[in-house]
C-alpha cells in the first residue's frame, strides 16, 4: 500500500458499507444453516494454527471492490489504480512502520541549510524489471511528466513546487523549491517512479503502458483481465530484494457480500470487513474462526459534523462548544461502528508523533451544553422544547452523502442528542456529486456529516487555511483564524521534526479551543486473512497490517493445488 | 412490404438523433461531472488541475457546443473515450503504432452481457411457454393452482435475496457452482472444451436466478393470452370442426396467443444489452448494467452517451424486427389488410 494510498485524505467508504442488508442477510443465513455445514475446513487443515518457517511460493488472493483505471496511479487518481501501483513501483522514500520517513530507492537524503534543496542519493545496482538499470534520469522523467502542461494528474500541484529538478549523475537527484517546504518530503514518499525507456515520448493518457506496466518493484504484472482479476508475479530483480510469495491475485468482486462468500469458502484469502461480519458473523461461527485471523488497525480517516462557520448560529463559539459538549460520541462509536472506533480530539492518528497527547476529546455534558446556549442568548421561551434567541428557534439541517450507511446513522444519533438539549435538526442526504455541486462548493449549507483523512504528512493547509475557501477549495467551513493561518504557514517551512511537531501541536490546541467542527469518531480498518498465509507483524504496527507485506509467506503444506491457484 | 420497411428504416434517423440530444441534456442537467466524483475530493488535489480537466473534456463550454462536437464524432462512428477509465476506447478496440490493442470498453461487456441474457430469455421462454399453455388448458385444477402458486413466489422473493441463498446453498455449502466471476484463475491455461465448461459453470447460477425470477411473470402473460384466445369463436369453430384438442390447442389457440409476446420478447430487447446492475455486481461480472451504473456515478458522460446510442438504436432495431415477426405470424398485417403500426 503506498503513501499515497495510506494517506489519502478523503474516507471513501461508501460502496464498502452499502449493502448491510445483504450482510445481514449472509449473517441470519449462516446462523440459518450452520447446522448443514461441513466440518471439512478443519478436517483438511489441521495444522492451520501451526507456525511453519518462511519459505518462498504459493499464491495469494485478495479481493478489491472495483477495477483500477489504469496502472499509472498518479495520472489515474484513484486508489485502486495506486493500490496495484504500489506493487509494481518504488518511491524515493517510504514510511516505516512507526510512520517515520525512510529511504527505498532513496540511500539517503539531505536538506540544504537553506532549507531550499534536497539532494537525495540512489542505493547502488537499482534496476527495472526488464534488467535495464533504474537511475536518477528515470525519477527526472517522471518528475517532468507529471509536472508536463499536457499531463492531467490531479496530484500535480506539490510537485509544481519544484523550480528546478536535476540529475548530475545516475545516483544523484536534487530538487530545488523556491522557498523552504516541508511537505515536499511526503510528496516525493508518493511519486511512484516510471521507466523512462518505456514511456519516453508517448502520450501518458493513452500509452499502452497504463495496460501493460513494467515496474521495480516487488511484484509485476502478469495477466490483467478487466473487471474480473489482475495477476501480479514476483519480480526476481526488485531493487528491494525477493517477496516470498510467487504470486498475488486481486479478484475484482463489487459486492460485500459475494467477497465474504468468496471468503467462506476458501476462494480469496483476505479481505476488508465492516464491523457486523468483523464482531458479530466471524465470532458466531466456529468454522470461520478456525481459519481466519481479523486485525483492526486505526484507520486513516475520521468522521465529523462540520459547520458553516459563515452563517448564524455558527459564527459564535459558544454555539459549537454546546453541540460539540451536546454530542456524545462513545454512543456514536458503540452504535454505528459496535465499538470498532475511538473517539479523537485533533486531526491527527491517535499515538502518532503529530497527535497532540494534552488534548482530550470534549466530554458529553449535556448540562454544559445547556449553559452555553443561555449564555449564547438561547432560552426556550415558548415551552415547546427547543431554544430560540431573539425569537427565532435555533435549528439547522445537517447534510450528508446518500450510500454511506454510517453516516447516515450518525445523523440520526446526533438529532437525537441535540433534540435533548433543545436544537431541532433537519436530517438530508444526497447524491455524492449533487452535495459537492449544489452545497458543498457554493457554501450552500449550515452543517455537514463528513470525513477527513487522517494524514501521515501533518500539512493541512488546504483544509484549515483561511486563503483556501474559494469554490471548489477545501476549506468549505469557511474557517478563519489567523493564528491557525500563521501556524499552517510556519509549518510548511519546518523541515525539523521536533519543532514541526510542536507547530502542530500548537494548531490542533486553537482548533480545540475554537470548535469550528466536532470530531465524531475514527474507526478501525478491519481485515480478515486466511492463516495459510503467515509472518504477518502482530501486533499490527502503526503502519497498518499490510506494511512489510513483502514478508508474508505461505507454507506449502497449507497452499492451495496449484490448479487451484493458477 | 419492402417499402414499409425502408420508411421504418429511415425514421431511425431522426428518432436517433432526437433520442441522443434528450440524454445528453438529461445527462448534463445532472449535478457534477467527472471532477466531481468521491475520489476527486482529495485536498492533495488542486482546483487547477480539477479545472485543465474540465477544459481537456471541453466541459467548460456551454452543452449545446458539447453536444455538436460529440454529434460531429458519431457521424464517422467515433464513440469517443472514457473520462474515467484512462481514455479507454469507449466502443471499438483501438491499436497504437507498437501494435498494442486497447479494448474497447463497450465491447469487452457488450458480449458478456448479451450471451447471458439471451440464454436467460431462451430458457424463461422455453419454460413459460409450456407452462402458461398448461395451467390455462387446466385452468382452476391443481396444475394450475401450483403453476399459480410458483408465480406467485417468484414475483415476490427478491432476485438479490435468492442469488445470495442459493450462492451460499450452491457454492459455499456444497461447492457446485462457482460463487463469482466469469473465469477460473486458471482460465488461459485450460484448452477449448474446459474453457466453454468453465464459462457454462459461470454462468450457471447468474443466468438460472434472473430466469427464474422472471419466468413469473412471462407465465402469467401466455396464461392469460391463451385463455383469451380459447374462449373466442374461433376456437369454438375449429373444435366444432372436428378438430383434435391438440390441433386446436397448438396450432390456432397458440399461435394468436403468442402474438402479445412478441411485443414482449421485441420490447426486452434493450434489457438483454442493458443488462441487470445488481445481478451483476452480485456475481462480480463485468457487464453492460455494470458499467453504465458505474458511469453514470463517475459523470463518464462518452460511456454513458456511447451506451445509451447503442441501446436506442438497438431497441428501435428490435421494434422494428417485433414489427416484422408480427407480420410473419399474423397473415393479415402482411397482406396490408390491418393498418400498418
Amino acid at each position: 500500500m503506498t503513501n499515497r494510498h495510506l494517506s489519502s485524505l478523503h474516507e471513501i467508504c461508501t460502496k464498502r458499507h452499502a449493502s448491510t442488508i445483504q450482510r445481514t442477510i449472509i449473517g441470519v443465513l449462516c446462523s440459518g444453516l450452520m447446522a448443514c455445514s461441513p466440518e471439512s475446513e478443519n478436517q483438511r487443515s489441521p495444522a492451520l494454527n501451526q507456525v511453519y518457517p518462511a519459505q518462498p511460493g504459493g499464491t495469494m488472493i485478495s479481493a478489491m471492490p472495483s477495477d483500477p483505471a489504469s496502472m499509472i496511479g498518479m495520472v489515474a487518481g484513484e486508489s485502486a489504480s495506486l493500490a496495484i501501483g504500489s506493487y509494481l513501483f518504488n518511491s524515493l522514500l517510504k514510511y516505516n512502520q512507526d510512520l517515520d520517513l525512510a529511504g527505498e530507492l532513496a540511500e539517503s537524503w539531505q536538506v540544504s541549510d537553506n532549507k531550499k534543496t534536497i539532494t537525495f542519493k540512489l542505493k547502488p545496482g537499482l534496476q527495472w524489471a526488464d534488467g535495464k538499470p533504474l537511475t536518477s534520469a528515470d525519477i527526472l522523467f517522471t518528475w517532468q511528466l507529471i509536472t508536463d502542461e499536457k499531463t492531467h494528474s490531479p496530484y500535480a500541484s506539490d510537485y509544481q513546487l519544484v523550480t528546478k529538478a536535476e540529475a548530475p549523475d545516475a545516483h544523484t537527484f536534487i530538487v530545488h523549491y523556491s522557498q523552504p517546504f516541508a511537505p515536499a518530503l511526503e510528496s516525493w514518499a508518493s511519486l511512484q517512479v516510471l521507466p523512462k525507456h518505456k514511456l519516453a515520448g508517448q502520450d501518458v493518457h493513452t500509452t499502452s503502458f497504463a495496460q501493460k506496466p513494467l515496474g521495480s518493484h516487488y511484484y509485476q504484472l502478469k495477466e490483467w483481465r478487466h473487471g474480473e482479476y489482475i495477476k501480479l508475479e514476483k519480480n526476481p530483480k526488485s531493487v528491494l530484494g525477493p517477496a516470498y510469495i510467487d504470486h498475488l491475485i486481486e479478484r475484482i468482486i463489487p459486492d460485500p457480500a459475494a467477497q465474504f462468500l468468496e471468503l467462506m469458502a476458501d476462494n480469496i484469502d483476505s479481505m476488508n470487513l465492516d464491523p457486523i461480519t468483523y464482531a458479530r458473523i466471524i465470532p458466531s461461527r466456529p468454522t470461520l474462526q478456525a481459519k481466519l485471523n481479523q486485525y483492526k488497525e486505526l484507520g486513516n480517516s475520521y468522521t465529523y459534523l462540520g459547520f458553516n462557520l459563515k452563517r448564524k448560529p455558527f459564527d459564535d463559539v459558544r454555539v459549537r462548544k454546546a453541540i460539540n459538549y451536546a454530542i456524545d460520541k462513545q454512543e456514536i462509536i458503540d452504535g454505528v461502528y459496535l465499538g470498532l472506533g475511538i473517539t479523537i480530539a485533533s486531526p491527527y492518528k491517535p499515538g502518532t508523533r503529530w497527535s497532540n497527547p494534552h488534548l482530550t476529546p470534549y466530554p458529553f455534558d449535556p448540562a454544559k451544553a445547556r449553559q452555553l446556549l443561555a449564555e449564547a442568548g438561547y432560552t426556550d421561551t415558548n415551552g415547546d422544547g427547543i431554544v430560540e434567541r431573539n425569537g427565532k428557534p435555533l435549528s439547522f439541517e445537517m447534510l450528508t452523502n446518500l450510500g454511506n450507511k454510517q453516516r447516515e446513522k450518525t445523523a440520526v444519533i446526533i438529532q437525537r442528542r441535540l433534540k435533548e438539549v433543545g436544537i431541532e435538526t433537519r436530517i438530508r442526504t444526497l447524491e455524492w456529486a449533487s452535495l459537492l455541486t449544489n452545497f458543498i462548493k457554493p457554501s450552500n449549507f449550515d452543517a455537514v456529516v463528513m470525513g477527513w483523512g487522517l494524514g501521515l504528512d501533518p500539512d493541512q493547509y488546504s483544509i484549515w487555511h483561511s486563503s483556501q475557501q474559494g469554490p471548489g477549495q477545501f476549506n468549505f467551513i469557511g474557517y478563519n483564524n489567523p493564528a491557525v493561518d500563521k501556524l499552517l504557514e510556519q509549518g510548511r517551512l519546518e523541515f525539523n521534526p521536533q519543532q514541526r511537531m510542536q507547530i502542530y501541536h500548537d494548531f490542533a490546541k486553537v482548533l480545540y479551543d475554537d470548535s469550528p467542527l466536532v470530531y465524531l469518531s475514527a474507526g478501525y480498518g478491519l481485515t480478515a486473512i486466511h492463516k495459510r498465509v503467515q509472518g504477518i507483524m502482530n501486533p499490527v504496527p502503526p503502519a497498518g497490517v499490510s506494511y512489510d507485506s513483502q514478508k508474508w509467506y505461505m507454507p506449502e503444506p497449507l497452499r492451495r493445488t496449484q490448479i487451484q491457484a493458477e | 412490404m419492402l417499402n414499409y420497411l425502408i420508411r421504418r428504416i429511415l425514421w431511425m434517423i431522426p428518432m436517433l438523433i432526437g433520442i441522443s440530444l434528450i440524454s445528453f441534456l438529461i445527462m448534463h442537467l445532472a449535478p457534477g461531472d467527472i471532477t466531481s466524483t468521491e475520489a476527486a475530493f482529495d485536498p492533495k488535489s488542486s482546483e487547477e488541475s480539477r479545472q485543465k480537466l474540465r477544459e481537456l473534456y471541453h466541459l467548460d463550454k456551454p452543452i449545446i457546443v458539447q453536444y455538436g462536437l460529440w454529434l460531429e464524432r458519431i457521424v464517422h462512428l467515433d464513440f469517443g473515450h472514457s473520462f474515467a477509465s484512462h481514455q479507454k476506447p469507449v466502443f471499438w478496440a483501438e491499436t497504437d503504432k507498437e501494435g498494442n490493442t486497447t479494448p474497447g470498453m463497450i465491447q469487452e461487456a457488450l458480449p458478456i452481457t448479451l450471451m447471458m441474457n439471451m440464454v436467460g430469455l431462451l430458457l424463461t421462454l422455453t419454460l413459460a411457454v409450456p407452462l402458461g399453455v398448461i395451467a390455462a388448458k387446466k385452468y382452476g385444477r391443481w396444475p394450475d393452482r401450483s403453476i399459480t402458486l410458483f408465480n406467485f413466489i417468484g414475483f415476490s422473493i427478491p432476485g438479490f435475496w435468492l442469488s445470495l441463498l442459493l450462492m451460499y446453498w450452491l457454492g459455499v455449502i456444497h461447492p457446485w457452482f462457482p460463487i463469482s466471476g466469469l473465469h477460473s484463475l486458471n482460465y488461459a491455461q485450460l484448452d477449448g472444451w474446459q474453457k466453454a465448461y468453465d464459462l457454462l459453470m459461470h454462468l450457471c447460477l447468474p443466468v438460472v436466478i434472473p430466469a427464474l425470477t422472471g419466468l413469473a411473470g412471462v407465465t402469467m402473460f401466455v396464461k392469460n393470452g391463451m385463455l383469451d384466445v380459447l374462449s373466442q369463436d374461433f376456437v369454438t369453430t375449429a373444435r366444432a370442426k372436428g378438430l383434435s384438442d391438440r390441433a386446436v390447442t397448438y396450432r390456432h389457440a397458440l399461435r394468436n396467443a403468442l402474438l402479445p409476446l412478441i411485443t414482449l420478447v421485441g420490447l426486452s430487447l434493450p434489457g438483454l444489452i442493458g443488462g441487470s446492475v445488481i445481478a451483476e455486481t452480485i456475481f462480480a461480472i463485468p457487464g453492460m448494467g455494470k458499467l453504465f451504473y458505474d458511469a453514470v456515478m463517475m459523470r463518464d458522460f462518452p460511456v454513458v452517451m456511447g451506451i445509451l446510442t447503442i441501446g436506442s438504436a438497438l431497441t428501435l432495431m428490435g421494434n422494428l424486427l417485433a414489427d416484422l415477426a408480427y407480420a410473419w405470424a399474423d397473415p393479415r398485417l402482411r397482406r396490408g389488410i390491418m393498418p400498418q403500426r
